[in-house]
């Protein structure tokens, strides 16, 4: 197909046809189909198609709101360094605290050092060790947040080696395996969708071609009738093809709007049906807010722009292969 | 316009239908297609509409080689060809006017270039009252005639009716005569099969004979 020929055939598109049942009588085509709408395919079609749409809809919603999620910790953490300081074998930790603070604050591209208190280091830990006294009694290291300039960020290994000269025991971490684990972890779940949505593509396009061949089936006598009037396999194939092409619009949409209703309510669902506010949490750390922004809406849209595409494609390349069949 | 030369067909392993059939057509002629039935009739007009490809032999349709074209080349051809079926092949969900007008919309045309066109035309053959009936309420001959007014809506160049004048009253098998005469006279060649002698005695026209497979012109 030439590039010429493709901007014809979108000029010359009845893009209208899309929405025939829907638009006004006025902006309806005036003359009838030629291949009639009842004679392509039931709601069984439309459901199945806006069952894909929306499952579609769902993954690409839920990978890009754990991809936004992810960049948003990615770029916390990276504005941001942990010195640690070893508790065992230094007498006195708090004066080590200030001192290796105090030679932070003075390090060119650092912006903030704020050290955290026993309390602080022990409360890090309760999430798995829980809340308990005897956590005062473990040698638990002590931690500096070191905020950086990212703009201007300071020499992370020269800073390094200048900790660990000076002092004994300290080390710096500059979160580089947590960023390395993330993305990996933003990888696998894109990977993971990529392949539910090539799974849902792959039952699109099988559910089509299926469709096409029993429209064709239950159309020939119409199919024969263009023949003799002069009809090419394009004009053909274009009239059934603008049914599905409808059809992917029309279901598609109301999959994508039933999965965008799912983005808007899930937080309301998870608060009736009893999350805590610490699952809220939990929740947001691992996909954000929970909603879709406009990018991420804009996602579903394009979901339905390529389901309408492959509806397309797919009905147009199975109508001309039957057609080739008659010849 | 029309070139067969030894043409046979069969369809699959059965015995051949039409054997060494050889003829030409010129452009503006007038021919009559006959014999009895089961004689191939129908099959040399599918022949000559390229709906069916010859056994044996060349067939050659405005100069083209049939053989040798694209099936896009075929549809092409097919434009400047109207066919009237036996069994009329109206379309029934679309009304009469829409059937009729069906050719001007395979060719790409507006309707509102048309319209006047179609609805004239639907007129003509007496089916002025019958432009918004559905196929499936029109009698034989009300069916008969807007097929034919689909084979000529688009000027084609050539005219190929089976049995057209088959399901209609005398008066209109006449008008429907000159309708195809007129036509004619305009430059169309006209080929009709039939096996109506009233018909073929009026107009003095060769006739390409079918016997057994054979053709012979008279």
């Amino acid at each position: 197909m030439t590039a010429v020929q493709l901007i014809a055939d979108i000029r010359d598109y009845p893009w209208r046809n899309l929405f025939a049942g829907i638009l006004p009588a006025r902006f309806q085509p005036k003359t009838a189909q030629i291949v009639p709408s009842a004679s392509i395919a039931g709601n069984a079609l439309t459901v199945v198609i806006a069952i894909m749409s929306f499952l579609a809809c769902l993954t690409a919603g839920a990978v890009y709101m754990v991809n936004q999620s992810a960049e948003a910790w990615v770029k916390d953490i990276s504005s941001e360094i942990t010195v640690e300081l070893d508790p065992v074998n230094t007498a006195d930790i708090e004066k080590k605290m200030t001192l290796v603070s105090l030679f932070l604050a003075k390090q060119a591209g650092v912006t903030r050092v704020k050290p955290l208190t026993a309390e602080d280091s022990a409360k890090l830990l309760e999430p798995w060790l829980g809340h308990s006294e005897a956590l005062s009694a473990l040698p638990i290291p002590r931690l500096i947040a070191v905020e950086i300039d990212r703009s201007n960020p300071p020499d992370i290994k020269a800073v390094s080696a200048a900790l660990s000269q000076n002092f004994e025991g300290v080390t710096l971490d500059d979160h580089r395996r947590w960023r390395a684990e993330i993305r990996t972890l933003t990888r696998s779940a894109a990977l993971g969708g990529f392949a539910v949505l090539a799974l849902v593509a792959a039952a699109t396009v099988a559910v089509i071609v299926s469709a096409t061949r029993s429209a064709m089936a239950s159309n020939r006598e119409i199919i024969e009738v263009l023949h003799f009037v002069g009809a090419n396999e394009r004009f053909i194939s274009r009239e059934f093809e603008r049914h599905f092409v409808g059809l992917g619009v029309r279901a598609g949409l109301v999959g994508a709007v039933s999965a965008a209703l799912v983005f808007l309510l899930l937080p309301v669902v998870m608060h009736l049906l009893g999350g805590e506010p610490a699952t809220a949490t939990e929740m947001s750390r691992l996909v954000g807010s929970g909603e879709l922004d406009l990018k991420g809406y804009l996602l579903c849209m394009l979901v339905v722009f390529v389901i309408a595409c492959l509806c397309m494609i797919t009905s147009r390349l199975g109508v001309i292969r039957v057609l080739k069949s008659y010849a | 316009m029309i070139r067969f030369e030894n043409v046979g067909l069969r369809y699959g392993s059965g015995p051949e239908i039409l054997r060494d059939v050889t003829f030409h057509v010129v452009p503006g002629s007038f021919h009559f297609l006959t014999g009895p039935s089961g004689a191939g009739k129908t099959t040399l007009l599918r022949l000559l509409f390229m709906s069916l490809r010859p056994t044996r032999g060349l067939i050659f349709v405005f100069g083209e080689n049939v053989s040798d074209l694209s099936s896009a080349g075929r549809a092409e051809l097919r434009r400047r060809i109207g066919i009237v079926f036996q069994d009329f092949r109206l379309l029934e969900h679309l009304t009469t006017w829409e059937n009729v007008a069906l050719p001007l919309r395979v060719m790409g045309k507006k309707e509102s270039d048309y319209r006047e066109d179609v609805t004239d035309l639907l007129r003509w053959v007496g089916l002025g009252d019958r432009v918004d009936a559905y196929p499936e309420i029109l009698s034989g001959g009300e069916k008969q005639r807007a097929a034919i007014a689909r084979a000529v809506i688009g000027r084609p160049e050539l005219l190929l009716a089976d049995e057209p004048t088959g399901n209609v009253d005398p008066m209109i098998a006449d008008r429907l005569l000159r309708l195809f005469v007129e036509l004619n006279r305009l430059g169309t060649s006209v080929i009709i099969a039939t096996h109506d002698y009233g018909l073929m005695d009026q107009l003095d026209a060769p006739r390409l004979v079918l016997y057994e497979g054979h053709l012979e012109i008279r």
